[in-house]
């Protein structure tokens, strides 16, 4: 079996995407570009209410509308509508305006029901009930050891609460698809989606068909962030209303259904006694915890969370509430666990009087393997970030009313591929190279890292290899989740691409009476015995008539799982207005054999900003008295602009044990720290903990009027 | 967005000819509120009237001291005027921090002295007063959409809510919005007047005159009568003036509290001062008791701060907008260092 490259002459170097200059110019088709012949403009009718009933339904004046073609209910009278947003009914129409003006003349008439839309309603007694089980569903307490005991022995103890909010995953794409009928049992679909196999497999179920007869194409898509697994309900609908009109349907949600129906990261709230020895080594740690993830179970986060905690009890709860329910997003859980951890991990070490980074070191795991190659990226990162201008907190330093401040976190992954994924590699006998996979690119760049591959083992120019993705019908790929997909398609690649050329060499030998063995590829050439023997095209047509196809799956030994990381922000907090800006953000990320150092850094970029995001804007505010959403816009949902974005220094751990470990995916590891860094570095400037994410001016203030 | 009328004058009184015909209508310049207004379905124009393409509605003039601004002016010519931001800095600096690039190359000096609140309960459909009610029914003023939900008779959705933006001032009535033009605070500090023209012709006011507080559901805060358009802005120039702006983000984004000064100095001293506010109640706000205070000294970090101080006395904020009583302090002593070109800190 293949194995990476000693002297890779392209793994591990800059290339730039591929698609670049399509996606940079505007030339590139995303899923929402797409219009075929025909086709009608789709628009959802969902929930203006938190929790209501429907109690009748009416179409026939928006049927009547001179353009509406269709319409589909995706919700029945009596049914229960749970959150603002929740799916009623889809129209297609000629344009986007006349499905919109469609949607405005379904009358339906509403049983308002009672709801419960912020934490605090769901939790207290008596109120409505989400799930019949309760609003509030224990799980089982995380026990090891005799927290209860051990904490009577530690020297100094911190009791924090903790909050980080819910948040969307703002996609900029919204969720949908174009969707057209190609005979009355075979569709074609192109979908925003990050598995396409998925998406075939989830409409083939709900009409009946073999997922082989749905073709989805996603040649590129703008993010999805965990929230486009699915075809989703508006999905299904558009194939609906294309199989009732014979036409292709666009269906692309709006902004604000996309807000507070596509998905969120839940909310987490921790009460947290945590325990430590003189010296700063944790002793135990008591914590209550709860998060909603809206109307669905799934606000469970990892904690304690890196360090090694002797003594431990943790009792978490799911909070119901009439609120769009929880996707997978970005490192599920993590990013919660991880604030919640480094915030008490900080206030412990301000109470011990002990550096917090010396708190780190001292608290990782013994014996674990990532435990050296933490210690190793948290000198590497207190040195770029300037750890030794740090002061106490209180002490920090500034000009009039601005505080300087800096502060760290930690953060872990796995990252490991599936085992059961293929790609195919043709090479053609006009020298053309194709590979083709049913994966998709969710904007890591796995188009390109596919053809680096390609190119790598068949002595070719990266260009030169075409690299055709997100198409359902080709070799089983891997969806784009858990940061797997990178570690679940280059070994396949690899192995394709090599057995590919064993097949070219083989037949070449044949037709030119050679021996295989003392063939290779170098700079588009073929060479035999190591000298140039013809030109890597010359070497095709001796192919004939018969191109070379080869797929290829998983092998042991190019992949791993399992990495770490850490972050450090500096940061200027105005003490009179709250105002927080990051000055810089320090990423340290491991991720074992890194193939496009561009497009892994990349990654690191995205994962950044979206932690700074989350650490000072974004926020999913719900109104008490009406149960709605009060922000599902790009406005008062606040998001980075490019003014907002600090200097971000990537460093990749990138050694040779590193390499020697394989692939393993990044997508979701840089974006876990961000927050909690940030967090801990606004404490440290302005001498007291802001318990409650995101660092806002009124947070801020708030926290600093508590102790004056 | 429902179908519209359109019309498209290149005359002042065409345009109020088309504003004033039958049916509801609407001026439209650079369009960034009124259009998002009109595709959530906050407002419901039968008529369109485009006065952008009006060509002496734009324009800045400056006669000597006074300086009359035509309120088709782009915002982004507000801020690359030479005269202008030497005569008026504070209205050059509300201008520079509204809205993004892009906005500040279509949104125009009328369109933000008019434009609606940006209070997400008004942008929500349910008005400018907390809710209107019917017995303990809250109505939703988007056609169709909302059946009436069961509330408290005394419930106010602000007052109960998520108040975090709202007013800290004047609050004791059921208008709770924060009034959020960035443009109206210097233009008031600097005592300029607007001309509206209408089907009864034209009148100068005040353009403190141009707002009002709501009493009653469905009323609006702009004293703009039916078919009246606003032509220009005049004002003579002469004092020291700044704008302070405290805001989250860097990029786009809503003041939290702006503060415009205007200061007429005896020497070092001020011998008239005034100070208004944005974002902190319905109406752009007069902190007269920051002019007392400041009035007869000579401004200093600590004058300045003690004018802060006196602008926040009788401040009633909401459940969660006690931290704008801080950025207000804040922002007025920013703002009357920043008009006598003093920080007190560098960098």
């Amino acid at each position: 079996m293949a194995e990476w490259p000693q002297n890779p002459r392209l793994i591990s170097t800059e290339i730039p995407r591929v698609d670049g200059l399509g996606k940079a110019s505007g030339r590139t088709k995303y899923p929402s570009d797409v219009h075929p012949e025909g086709m009608l403009f789709a628009a959802m009718l969902y929930s203006p209410h938190a929790h209501a009933r429907i109690k009748k339904i009416d179409t026939s004046r928006a049927e009547r509308i001179p353009g509406v073609r269709a319409i589909h209910l995706l919700a029945q009278e009596g049914a229960t509508l749970r959150y603002q947003g929740d799916d009623i009914a889809a129209v297609a129409a000629d344009t986007e305006e006349i499905a919109r003006d469609g949607v405005r003349a379904i009358e339906v008439e509403y049983e308002v029901l009672p709801h419960v839309a912020t934490e605090s309603q769901a939790m207290a007694e008596g109120a409505p009930r989400v799930n019949p089980r309760g609003n509030v569903q224990k799980g089982r307490a995380q026990i090891n050891g005799d927290p209860d005991a051990a904490i009577e022995t530690a020297d100094a103890v911190i009791e924090g609460e903790y909050s980080v909010p819910v948040i969307t995953h703002v996609c900029l794409e919204t969720h949908g698809l174009t969707v057209r009928w190609d005979s009355d049992r075979t569709i074609t679909a192109w979908s925003s989606t990050q598995n396409v196999m998925g998406v075939s497999q989830e409409l083939g179920g709900a009409f009946n068909i073999p997922p082989t007869n749905v073709t989805t194409l996603t040649e590129v898509m703008g993010g999805g962030f965990g929230s486009k697994f699915s075809a989703d309900s508006w999905g299904i609908a558009a194939a609906e209303l294309a199989k009732k009109t014979g036409k292709p349907v666009r269906l692309f949600l709006d902004r604000a259904q996309e807000h507070m129906a596509a998905g969120n990261r839940p909310s987490a709230t921790g009460k947290i006694r945590l325990g430590a020895a003189k010296d700063g080594k944790l002793v135990a740690m008591i914590a209550q915890t709860h998060g909603t993830g809206g109307v669905a179970r799934g606000a469970g986060f990892p904690l304690p969370y890196v360090y090694a905690v002797p003594h431990s009890r943790r009792e978490h709860s799911d909070v119901f509430l009439n609120g769009g329910n929880a996707r997978a997003m970005r490192a599920p859980g993590h990013p919660e666990g991880c604030c919640l951890m480094e915030a008490a991990m900080d206030d412990l070490a301000e109470k011990l009087g002990v550096d917090p980074l010396e708190m780190r070191l001292k608290n990782l795991p013994e014996g674990d393997f990532k435990t050296p190659i933490y210690e190793a990226e948290i000198r590497l990162g207190a040195e770029a970030i300037g750890w030794s201008k740090r002061k106490p907190r209180g002490q920090a330093e500034g000009r009039g009313p601005i505080r300087i401040g800096y502060g760290m976190g930690l953060h872990t992954w796995g990252g490991g591929g599936a085992q059961d994924k293929q790609v195919s590699c043709i090479i053609n006998p006009d020298g053309s190279v194709e590979l083709r996979s049913a994966t998709q690119d969710i904007g890591t760049g796995a188009r390109t890292i596919l053809a680096i591959i390609a190119a790598e083992v068949l002595g070719l120019e990266v260009d030169q290899i075409h690299s055709n993705i997100g198409n359902s019908s080709f070799p089983p790929g891997q969806a784009s989740g858990g940061s797997t997909t990178t570690p679940s398609m280059a070994p396949p690649a690899l192995n394709a691409a090599t057995q590919a050329r064993d097949e070219l060499f083989r037949r070449v030998g044949r037709a030119i009476n050679e021996d295989p063995a003392g063939m290779s590829l170098a700079g588009g050439k073929l060479l035999i015995n190591g000298k140039e023997a013809m030109s890597f095209a010359e070497a095709c047509r001796k192919l004939g008539m018969m191109p070379i196809s080869v797929t290829a799956g998983f092998s042991e030994g190019l992949t791993s799982s399992g990495v770490g990381g850490c972050q450090f922000a500096e940061v200027e907090v105005d003490l009179e207005t709250g105002v927080v800006r990051v000055k810089k953000i320090v990423a340290v990320q491991d991720s074992g054999l890194i193939l496009d150092m561009l497009t892994w850094r990349s990654q690191v970029y995205g994962g950044v900003i979206g932690g700074l995001n989350y650490a000072l804007f974004e926020e999913r505010v719900m109104d008490p008295t009406t149960g709605l959403f009060l922000n599902p816009d790009m406005e008062l949902y606040k998001l980075a602009g490019a003014s907002d974005i600090p200097e971000i220094e990537v460093i990749a751990y990138h050694t040779p044990e590193m390499r020697a470990r394989g692939v393993i995916g990044v997508g979701e590891p840089p974006t876990i720290s961000t927050a909690a860094a940030i967090g801990n570095a606004v404490s440290n400037a302005i001498g007291v903990r802001v318990p409650r994410w995101p660092m806002t001016p009124m947070n801020v203030l708030n926290a600093l009027a508590q102790v004056s | 967005m429902r179908a519209f009328e359109y019309a498209s004058p290149t005359s002042i009184a065409d345009a109020v000819k088309a504003l004033g015909g039958s049916g509801s209508s609407a001026a439209l310049a650079g369009g960034t509120d009124l259009i998002s207004r009109m595709k959530d379905d906050i407002v419901r124009p039968a008529r369109v009237v485009y006065v952008k393409g009006i060509p002496e509605l734009s324009g800045i003039r400056v006669e000597g001291s006074v300086v009359t601004l035509g309120a088709a002016t782009r915002l982004v010519d507000l801020v690359q005027h030479a005269a202008l931001a030497e005569l008026a800095p504070a209205v050059r600096q509300a201008a520079l921090e509204v809205g993004s690039p892009q906005i500040r190359n279509m949104a125009t000096l009328g369109g933000n002295l008019c434009q609606r609140p940006c209070d997400w309960y008004f942008r929500n459909g349910f008005g400018l007063l907390g809710g209107r009610k019917q017995g303990r029914n809250l109505v939703r003023e988007l056609e169709g959409e909302y059946a009436p939900i069961d509330v408290e008779e005394t419930a106010h959705l602000v007052r109960d809510g998520d108040n975090r933006y709202a007013a800290i001032f004047m609050t004791d009535g059921d208008a709770l919005y924060a009034h959020s033009s960035s443009l109206a605070p210097p233009l008031i500090a600097l005592g300029a007047t607007a001309t509206l023209v209408g089907p009864d012709g034209e009148r100068t006011v005040p353009v403190a005159e141009l707002y009002r507080i709501p009493q009653s559901a469905g009323e609006s805060e702009l004293t703009l009568r039916p078919g009246e358009l606003l032509t220009q802005v005049r004002f003579t120039a002469g004092p020291r003036n700044a704008t302070y702006e405290v805001r989250q983000k860097q990029s786009h984004d809503w003041p939290l509290v702006l503060c415009s000064v205007a200061l007429t100095m005896d020497g070092d001293r001020v011998s008239k001062a005034s100070v208004v506010l944005g974002s902190v109640a319905p109406i752009p706000y007069r902190a007269e008791a920051a002019e007392r205070a400041i009035t007869g000294h000579v401004v200093s970090t600590e004058t300045a701060e003690a004018a802060g101080q006196a602008a926040v006395e009788g401040a009633k904020p909401l459940s969660m907008n006690g931290y704008k009583v801080t950025l207000t302090r804040t922002a007025v002593k920013r703002a009357l260092l920043a008009a006598v070109g003093q920080r007190y800190w560098e960098g």
